[in-house]
This record gives structure tokens, sequence and C-alpha cells, in this order.
């Protein structure tokens, strides 16, 4: 199965290239345009959703929704299509939209700008000044869109498997050598890139019917399905819809089992070996109750080289590789099911969070450190990532080393707290040494409290003194005073109120 | 006990009138970490029913805004919600706008020679008391319309203004990278200034600000809030050392606002979790309408005393009691619907596992 994903952008011949290819492969060809025309005979406002996208902060809830159901509508067509036969797609972001599919080819076609100026002078029949605003203009729309949509650079070359710069190069020519490419046995289907687009597909799939029906229509739900089960998590808010969404769902086929989460956030547990009886699955759990958050897993297999074999591999890591590459992209398990205790805790800790009511879903990625977001929706925001166990197989020294650079790195991509699961206790849960802290504060709060108001008299006389020495002193007692007292006593609300589990 | 000569700026604190002050900054508390903008538009007309002087309460509210925009930045600023370049911009010339405010605020209570009530406490009043009902009016009515409009169309904020105002390209032009829009410096001045003006004047600065950055600039709403608190830290510091050069401050009435409103901005901020945006709209629209009726209720009294109508003084004491029952009847009711809202969030928490357990029980079957 030969499956391209071309992002392309105005008058760069990305289109014709898309055409030329499609005719080479003799599969179909599916334009961005063709899937909004049919998104829109669905019901989904993508022309009011395409207004708002590009002009910051005209998004309300309504829009919000309607993104959340564009999306599920593209990715559902797009897989049903792509499972069923070969296709080439040409659009804005279409490499995005399948994460963690390895056998999709992400192409990018760019053609020099007086290529293109020449181009959009041709057809719109406009002066080459006008031209030029026409396409910057444009390329700024598209770039808003993509930050919108996924929040991340349209223009990042990680995020594609291939540029094409056809300034040098003709479209016949091009298409030849993506041909070629295609053919490549890294782009292949395999069983585990099968069933990550079974699994999008699923998710999609429920997420539209929880879209179509009037009862959960006007709420917002994310859905995530790993082989038949699907997880749906809801917001606080929409915990009325919550009872309605297990008939909904289990109008789409081929579910085995469904989980329901609320939740207002997430959190992102990364570990090699997960342990549901470990002391940090306690702690991971306890801040998620506290949070209102769904706890995501993410199983990292470290394998940044050709072969992940078997001598490097932690037991069940051989089996989740699923061929000599280096970019696969998220679970990859040829063989069906690993056994119980090969999944390294996996499905039992997700058993376990389900039970806690804190389930967010599961991923392995078995890959270098650096693609080990590849896997993740780029459209969730963590509120924190905590890195617990990884890089097992390594000696200490060098464990330490590397988990520090995973978390660098992550900080850096993800803008959100990432924390070492051995330090969740000292930064978010309370220790002797807090307590000591917060009492103190609170004695430097009272003394505040007991100087002023045992002193009133002084303290007005102060604060309305004559002559300029005084009242800058008084002004100056004041704006001292003002944010030192603001700090003590806000660090001490935030305490107690964490103690009654209000954050 | 508070010398003569002072007891026409600072009231008397007794147990009761400490503990309304302290209730007052929770309710302002809850409403503000809710609303996520002010807070204000409570506390200072709820000191001024009091009996706190209009210029004190103001600067008295201006300082406590200082030290929990301080906090609330912070947080901000952590998320990447907070355009410094922007900020700074709005700074520069909210500053003038504030300074022009005390000045005149400062004026208007020294004209006089009386207390509160009696000539010079009495315009400065009238002046913030007329400044609230137009601004905070335009506000709530802008509020609950775009509410209402937005259960009809699925439109967000209308980009009318910004985009206008884009294609005029009044030079210089300055790009903001965490908000991602070119605005005019003149442009900028203008809200500035107005942002300042009215922060000086009311304490209400972030009911202009917010709006004017989502509506006139183009900002997306999440950087508007963050900008808008990094903005309120300097505004409320300018401000609170130029009240407190004037000894406008009164340092318990501060104080006290902190012991309620921090722990509110907590509980508020947890409501807007298990709230959904159009009720909270709803909700802050109406909270500032009553709000406004309370500050206008007042309004003949400080007519009365300043010699423009004929009234039996005796009435004023109903007019104040009066206004401060609107105000408190505003604050606790929309305290109410918020503080319920949290209560029915800790129930649903607990209702998950059951559904958890059925949607299984179902599948299974």
């Amino acid at each position: 199965m030969r499956n391209i994903c071309i992002s392309r952008g105005s008058y760069s011949q990305g289109k014709e290239l898309a055409e030329v290819l499609a005719r080479k492969l003799g599969c179909e060809c599916l334009s961005r345009e063709d899937l909004v025309e049919e998104a829109t005979k669905a019901g989904i406002a993508v022309g009011k959703l395409e207004t708002a996208m590009l002009k910051p902060g005209s998004f309300n809830e309504r829009l919000l929704l309607e993104k959340e159901h564009y999306h599920a509508f593209v990715t559902a067509r797009l897989c049903e299509r792509m499972l069923g036969s070969d296709l080439v797609y040409h659009g804005r972001t279409g490499h995005l939209l399948l994460p963690g599919v390895s056998h999709v080819l992400r192409i990018r076609v760019v053609e020099s700008l007086d290529g293109r100026i020449n181009s959009a002078m041709a057809k719109l029949r406009i002066p080459r000044e006008k031209a030029r605003r026409y396409l910057e203009s444009v390329d700024d729309d598209m770039r808003r869109w993509v930050r919108t949509f996924y929040d991340v650079d349209w223009e990042t070359a990680g995020h594609y498997d291939l540029v094409v710069n056809l300034e040098q190069m003709s479209t016949g020519n091009a298409s030849a050598a993506l041909c070629s490419v295609a053919a490549l046995p890294d782009f292949e289907t395999t069983p585990a890139s099968r069933q990550a687009m079974e699994n999008l597909l699923l998710a999609a799939q429920v997420r539209l019917e929880l879209a179509r029906e009037e009862r959960t229509r006007d709420s917002s739900f994310r859905v995530l399905a790993e082989r038949g089960v699907v997880l749906v998590t809801y917001q606080p808010r929409d915990a009325r819809v919550a009872e309605f969404v297990p008939a909904v769902v289990h109008r789409v086929p081929g579910i085995s089992e469904l989980r329901c989460t609320m939740a207002s956030t997430s959190i992102l547990w990364i570990q090699e070996e997960f342990d549901a009886a470990a002391e940090s699955y306690r702690q991971v759990v306890q801040l998620a109750r506290r949070w209102n958050a769904a706890v995501e897993l993410l199983r990292f297999v470290p394998g940044g080289t050709e072969e992940v074999g078997p001598a490097t591999a932690p037991p069940g890591a051989a089996a989740t590789a699923p061929r000599s590459r280096e970019y696969n992209g998220g679970i990859e398990d040829d063989v069906e099911h690993p056994a119980e205790g090969e999944d390294g805790g996996l499905r039992r800790t997700q058993d376990s969070l389900a039970g806690d009511g804190v389930a967010g879903g599961a991923h392995v990625a078995c890959c270098r450190p650096d693609r080990l977001l590849d896997k993740l929706d780029s459209r969730v925001k963590y509120t924190l990532v905590v890195v617990g166990n990884v890089f097992l197989q390594s000696g200490e020294a060098a464990r330490v080393r590397k988990t520090r650079e995973l978390t660098s790195t992550l900080s850096d991509i993800l803008k959100a707290p990432v924390v070492g699961a051995d330090e969740l206790k000292k930064t978010y849960m309370f220790s002797p040494g807090q307590a000591v802290k917060q009492i103190l504060y609170l004695a430097l709060v009272a003394a505040v409290f007991v100087l002023v108001f045992t002193h009133q008299e002084t303290v007005v006389k102060l604060l309305h003194s004559e002559g300029t020495r005084a009242k800058l002193l008084a002004a100056i007692g004041v704006g001292v005073l003002v944010p030192c007292f603001a700090y003590l006593y806000g660090t001490v609300t935030k305490f107690l109120l964490k103690l009654i589990r209000i954050e | 006990m508070i010398p003569h000569i002072l007891s026409d700026m600072f009231i008397e604190l007794n147990l009761s009138t400490a503990i309304q002050v302290v209730v007052l900054g929770f309710i302002g508390g809850i409403l503000s970490g809710f609303i996520g903008s002010g807070g204000a538009f409570f506390m200072t007309p709820g000191m001024m029913n009091l009996g706190v002087p209009g210029v004190v309460a103001v600067g008295s509210n201006i300082t406590h805004k200082f030290g929990k925009a301080m906090m609330g930045s912070r947080m901000h600023g952590e998320l990447g919600n907070v355009d410094r370049k922007l900020g700074i911009f709005l700074i520069l010339t909210s500053f003038v706008g504030i300074r022009f405010a005390v000045w005149l605020n400062t004026m208007l209570f020294e004209g006089g020679t009386g207390g509160h009530g009696e000539g010079g406490s009495a315009a400065a009043d009238l002046y913030i008391s007329l400044i609230f009902v137009c601004i905070l009016s335009l506000v709530a009515i802008s509020m609950l319309r775009d509410a209402l409009r937005a259960t009809k169309e699925d439109s967000g904020p209308s980009q009318r203004i910004a985009e206008y105002l884009s294609r005029l390209k009044l030079f210089p032009m300055i790009h903001f990278p965490v908000a991602d829009v070119r605005v005019s410096l003149w442009v900028i001045s203008a809200v500035g200034l107005a942002t300042g003006y009215l922060a000086g004047t009311i304490g209400v600065g972030g009911f202009i600000g917010v709006p004017a950055m989502i509506y006139v600039f183009g900002v997306p709403t999440a950087v508007a809030a963050g900008t808008e608190l990094f903005l309120a830290m300097f505004m409320g510091a300018f401000g609170a050392l130029n009240y407190a050069f004037q000894g406008f401050v009164d340092l318990r009435l501060t104080l006290l606002l902190y012991l309620g409103s921090l722990v509110g901005i907590y509980i508020g901020a947890y409501g807007t979790k298990v709230v959904k945006e159009i009720i909270i709209r709803i909700v802050t629209g109406v909270i500032i309408i009553l709000c406004v009726i309370s500050r206008a209720i007042a309004i003949p009294m400080y007519l009365r005393q300043l010699g423009y109508v004929e009234m039996n003084p005796e009435w004023d004491r109903y007019f104040n009691q009066a206004s401060k029952i609107m105000l408190f009847a505003a604050g606790i009711s929309g305290c109410a619907i918020i503080l319920w809202n949290v209560y029915r969030g800790y129930q649903r928490r607990k209702q998950v596992a059951s559904t958890l357990k059925i949607a299984r029980a179902e599948t299974v079957a």
C-alpha cells in the first residue's frame, strides 16, 4: 500500500506534482479542497473555522468544537481511503494528520518565490508586486493555520520525510524520483503501521459519532483508540453528558472496550518499565486527582541505531521494534499483542489508572530520544511531564546523563514543566521542610498584622505625613511592604488550599 | 483610635468593619479568579459603602492589585502567555494615564473642605461613581450581548476594529512576537492612556485593557490576559506609589483585602475549570450590571451633598444602605453561583469511577 501526503503552498506546483505522481503510481489523488467540500456537506462549518483560524483571538468554544469535528472528519476520511487503496493526498497539513503511521510518505514541495510569483501573475492576471503581496499573505495565513491547528511550524523540515524543491526539477522528474522513494521498504505498510492507522480511524469515527449525536454534540471530547479499546476523555464541565457517551460510542463497530475519564488537563508519564505498585505510581495518581488530570502513559524503549536487537534492548523491546530503520514513529510491534509482562507493565498500569479514574491513554515509542514525541498528538497541551526510569540498559552514570538530556529536550519542545519521577515528592507533594517554611511565612504574616493593627494610629499618621521626605518614605514603605506581604500570604494560602486539594 | 484630623480619610476599624472588608476581598477575589480580570469593580464601591472616601478606596485597592497581579503575572509568564514587548509599550503610556487620574482625583478631593459626603469627598466620590457607572455599563452590556449572540451564532469576538486599524497602517507599525500581531504605535498609546486613566480612576484598567488587546490589537485571549496581568503589576506599583505619596493608601484596608482575596482567587480560578465559557460571561455580565446599579443608587446622595439636588440629609443613610445591600447581593449571589459550581465539580469527580464502571460493564455485555 502506497500512501503519500504532500504539503504544498500556493502556486508551488504541489498540486501538479501530486497529480502526476498519482498517475504514475496508478492510484487515487485527493486534494484538501475535496475534503473541505465533503466536510462542508457533512455540516462542518469549515468556512467559519477557516476565517477564525486566520485571525488571532477569534476562537470561541463553538469554533474549538468545530475544529475537533473537522480534524476527526479529515482523519477518518483519509484513513478510510488509505486503508482501502493507494492514495496521494495534497494539502496543507496532511503530514501532521496521521501521527505514528510510519508507512505514510510525508513530502513538502517548495518552489522559488520568483517562480510562484510568475505562476500567480499568469493565472490571476495581476501585476508582479500584487502577486508577491498576495503570496506572502497566503503563506502567512498558512503558517498561522498550521500553528493554530498543531502548534508547530509549517516550515520545520523535521516533520517531513522529504523536501522537494521544484526550482531546478520538473514535476515529471520529481514524480519519478518520488515513485522510487515510495517503493522503498521504509514506506511499506507493516501490520504495526496498519494497526496504527486503524486506531486513528476508530478514534476519529467515535469522535464523529459523538459530534453527530444531539446530546453530545456541544461537548468537547478527546478520543484515543488502541486495538478496539477506546478511551474517551471529557472536561468536568461536560460531566452531565458523560452518561450518554457509552450508548453513542457503541454505534461504532469494532469497539471491544470503552473507558471514560473526566479530566481538565493531562499529565504525560514517560518510562521504560511501568509498575502499578510503585511509589511513583501512587504519587502520579495523587497529583492527577488533585489537578483533575488524565495520566497518559508513554513507554519509551530507546533505540537510536539501525538495529534494535535483543542484545541491547530490554525484554519485549525486540518484539516492538518493527524493522531495521531509525524512524518508526510510534507503536511498532509487528507481532500480535505482546504477552503480559513483555509490555513493560504498560497494560497493567493502564488498567490500574482506569480503575483510579485517571486513565489518559497509552503509547509505545521505540525510537531515538529526539523522535520520542512523534507518536503524540501535538495539539494536546500537557500540564506536567514526568520522566521516570528510562535508558535502563545504560550504566548508572550514562543513565543520569541521558535522562537529563531527554528532560531538557522535552522541556524545549513541550513548553510544560518536565520533572523526574523522583522529584515529584519534592516539587509537588508535601515535605517537612515545606511545612516549616510555610509556618515561618505564616508567622511573618501574623507579625505584620499584629504590628499594623496594634499601632493603627502610628501607621495612619505615617501614611499621611506632611513634607516631601516623609511622603516619599511612606510611598517606599508601602511599595516594599505590600509585595512582600502578598508573596508571603499568597504562598501560605496556596499551600493551605493544596492541603484541601483546591489547585 | 484614629486621630480626629485624619478621621475624614481613614475610617475607624472595628472587628465588624474589618470582617466586612475581608468579605469584600474574598468575594472580589472569587470574582477576580473566575472572571480573570479585576474584582475592583466590587471592592472599590464596597469600601465606599463602608464609609471609605472614594479616593482612599481606589488608592488602597490599586495597592492591593499590585501584589495580586505580581503573583498572577509570574504564573502566566511561566505558561508563555505574556508578551513583554507589548506590555512595556502599554506600561509607558499607561503611566501618563495613571498620573493624570491621580492628579484629577487628588484635585477633586482637596477641592472641598469637608469629609466623606461633605464637599470635597463628595465631588471625588461623584466623579468616581459616574465614571464607574458609565464604563462598567458599557463593559457589561457588550459582555452580555457577546454571550447571547454566541449562543445563536458561531462567531468569536469581532475582529472588525483590529482589521480596520491594521489596514490603516498608521506608521510606525510595531510587531509583537508572542501575540504575533502588528499594531500602530499611536493605537497602543491611546489604549495605554485609557487603561492607565481608568486604572487610576476606578481601579479597573483590566476591563479596558483586555478587550482592547483582543478587539483592537487582535491579540489571542490567553496572551491578552497574561499581558494585562504583567501590565497591571507595573500599573499597580506606579498607582500605589503615587497614591501612597499623596497619603491616600490605607494600608490596613489593603492587608485586610489580601486576607480574603488571595483565598478567593484560587477558588474562583477553580470555578472556571468546571463552568462553561458562556455561563462565565453571563454570570460576569450580570454581576457587573448589579454593581453598576448599586453605585448608581449612591449618586443622588453625592449630588445632594454637593448642593445640586434638594433632599433630606437623613435619606443619605437609606441611599447608602440600599447601595450597600445591592452590592453585597450582587457579590454574594455571584459567589454563590461560582461556589455551587465548584461544589458540583467536586461531586462530579466522585461520579467518575461509577461512570467508568458502567461504561465497561455495558461494553462487556
